[in-house]
């Protein structure tokens, strides 16, 4: 028996948005070896090294990767379970049932919003069992969390 | 209920705490009170060591006058702190187990710590405990406290009931075999070293008559005897310290159970007391480490919801023969095939991963050597120790890829895994509430997943490692019919 991936992409402004997220990290670095380079000029096989290191890094981090997990990342919400794939190196399936959702939490950090996306983290009483659906855009995000919430009526039981 | 316990009254702990807190406040303080005779010496005024006891043993009695507790109808609450107040309220109806545990002062006093756990796992300070209250009030204390979890018809309030139901395992002495075989005596010894030098003393001891007569013999007898004899010094005395320890925490141990209520009784010197509700059991773990395995030992652990995993809380038997233990979690589960019936391998795939693995340390290693000897020259033993290190990998290789298997029906999931802590865990598949099959990049390679088994019990978290990939939804789907109802479950193409 096996199980069909799940049908819905993340927001076509994900790879985007997740590009941005990794870039800044890198460029911070990026800047911080240019400053390095004008202050102190000798070692130039170093500063080539360093260089490269980092170019490499930001093609990996800030191209490759989004475009990979946005190649990856899928969810869907049935009438009874939430199923999502997630990754890139590694690669998770995770199905949870809605009749044990204990909450319905939506996160937008800064990129996100500025993008106008969301992130639905739905957790139940195992915490390994927190399913994540990232880099939704906002109106979907409202409507799964209004669907999920729907569906799971939360507190009526124990979900342990 | 119309136990004055429920009336909206706070209660005081029992007054014979008057006695104990100052000692243990003074016990604690003990660095703050070496400073004060420290001070008082130095400056001649022996004023300073006894103000500073005063004050801390006032402290101590301080502390009883400003603890107290009440039991209300939807909620229990503890106040404690002398300087910062604190109020902690547990809702009744979320109490999972209550503790007890005597030190050995406690005991002489007739008294007992009595903690309560919820689900969550509470941090240092925020635990309620009740320390101490008369040990014949405990199991009042305890059957008001679990009345709404726990429908209990017994202890009604006098003295201390006698325990009923029937004994699962007791211990013997033969048990003792076991623990020789554990660290646990080598940690105290290193602990009671870092001890020592944290408190100054490691200068004291260098120049010691033991440190000098110690140099005396090693220049006597040369540096590797003396090497030996010490680590045969070491080995013998953590022998005795594991030994010793096993003895006091688990002699007299009894593990009963009393229709629904599971109580497990153990500590010579400090009496502890678990009470578990066995309608929160959602499977069990046998562990066993690889010495304990080859004298045919196992430890048994529980896997509830409200009892973290791990450590001390979980543990229902300590290193036993395996059969005990095997006897017990079938008679806990009701199911003897999950405990003891031959599970399914994971294929040659994972076999396969289970070699490059253990080899990948030994086998980088002779290229660095070999590589190595074009610019150095190697010594002989240089090549033995590889040789050893070879070995000892390909048996821990073919160990695990052995130990590997699960097994599954509606009822039972059963993961085997490990070798140096062999580990057979039992999870209920009802108390399964999400699965993951997780591929990394080699597994998706070798056509294999990790399948994890998310719970609201013990370590939450269950992993069958590399399983063929195309059965891990099949485990899911067949313990967790919801998974095979899903709209996505297909009969898949290639045959299993």
């Amino acid at each position: 028996m096996d199980l069909v991936d799940p049908a819905n992409r993340p927001s076509r402004k994900a790879p985007l948005v997740w590009a941005i997220g990794a870039a800044i990290p890198w460029l911070i670095l990026a800047a911080v070896q240019l400053v390095w380079f004008v202050i102190d000029r000798r070692l130039t096989s170093l500063h080539i090294a360093a260089a490269a290191a980092t170019a490499v890094g930001i093609v990996v981090f800030v191209v490759v990767v989004p475009l990979w997990r946005y190649r990856v990342h899928r969810w869907e919400i049935g009438p009874k379970a939430v199923y999502t794939r997630s990754g890139w190196l590694i690669q998770e399936r995770r199905i949870a049932p809605i009749s044990r959702v204990q909450t319905v939490d939506t996160y937008r950090g800064p990129v996100d919003r500025l993008f106008g996306l969301a992130n639905v983290t739905v957790t139940t009483a195992s915490s390994a069992g927190a399913v994540r659906i990232v880099a939704l855009d906002s109106d979907v995000a409202d409507r799964v969390v209004a669907r999920l919430t729907d569906i799971a009526a939360i507190g009526a039981e124990d979900a342990t | 209920m119309t136990t004055p316990a429920t009336e909206r009254v706070w209660h005081r702990l029992s007054p014979r705490m008057l006695l104990v807190h100052p000692v243990h406040e003074v016990l604690r303080q003990i660095p703050l009170l070496v400073g004060a005779v420290v001070l008082g010496s130095a400056t001649g005024n022996p004023m300073w060591s006894v103000a500073a006891l005063a004050i801390t043993v006032g402290f101590g009695i301080l502390r009883w006058f400003t603890t107290s507790f009440r039991i209300e109808r939807d909620e229990v609450q503890l106040r404690t702190g002398v300087l910062q107040r604190k109020v902690i309220s547990v809702p009744r109806n979320r109490i999972r187990s209550v503790q007890t545990d005597a030190r050995l002062l406690h005991q002489l006093l007739g008294l007992t710590v009595l903690r309560v756990s919820t689900g969550q796992e509470a941090k240092h300070d925020t635990v309620f405990a009740l320390d101490a209250v008369r040990a014949g009030e405990v199991p009042r204390l305890r059957s008001i406290l679990l009345a709404d979890s726990l429908t209990r018809a017994d202890d009604t309030g006098e003295e201390r009931t006698v325990p009923t139901g029937r004994v699962l395992a007791r211990w013997s002495p033969s048990w003792l075999r076991y623990s020789p075989l554990s660290f646990t005596g080598l940690a105290m010894i290193v602990a009671a070293l870092g001890v020592v030098y944290q408190a100054g003393l490691g200068a004291v001891l260098q120049h010691s008559r033991l440190a000098e007569s110690g140099r005396d013999a090693a220049e006597k007898f040369g540096i590797v005897s003396s090497v030996a004899v010490a680590v045969a010094v070491v080995v013998a005395l953590s022998v005795v310290l594991s030994v010793l320890r096993s003895l006091v925490t688990y002699g007299n141990l009894v593990l009963r159970r009393d229709a629904d209520v599971l109580h497990l009784d153990h500590g010579l010197l400090r009496k502890r007391e678990h009470t578990f509700d066995m309608r929160r059991l959602r499977g069990g773990t046998l562990r066993q480490p690889l010495l304990v395995r080859l004298l045919g030992g196992a430890r048994l652990d529980a896997v509830m919801t409200g009892v973290a995993g791990g450590g001390e809380a979980s543990l229902l038997l300590p290193p036993c023969p395996a059969g005990t233990a095997e006897t017990v979690l079938a008679g806990l589960i009701e199911d003897a095939d999950a405990v003891t019936g031959p599970v399914r391998g994971h294929g040659p795939a994972a076999t396969r991963r289970r070699w490059t693995r253990a080899l990948a340390v030994p086998a980088v290693t002779a290229i660095a050597l070999v590589v190595s000897t074009f610019s150095v020259t190697i010594p002989l033993w240089a090549w033995i120790v590889l040789a050893v290190l070879a070995l000892c990998s390909a048996l821990l290789a073919a160990d695990r890829a052995r130990a590997l298997g699960h097994r599954v029906d509606e009822r039972w999931l059963v993961a085997r895994a490990g070798s140096l802590e062999l580990r057979r865990d039992c999870i209920a598949t009802a108390g399964v509430i999400g699965w993951t099959v997780r591929q990394t990049f080699f597994q998706r390679r070798a056509g294999v997943a990790t399948l994890v088994a998310a719970t609201a019990a013990g370590v939450k978290h269950y992993r069958v490692i590399d399983v063929p990939a195309d059965l891990a939804w099949s485990i899911a789907a067949t313990a967790s019919p919801w998974v095979a109802e899903s709209q996505w479950a297909r009969a898949s193409q290639s045959v299993t």
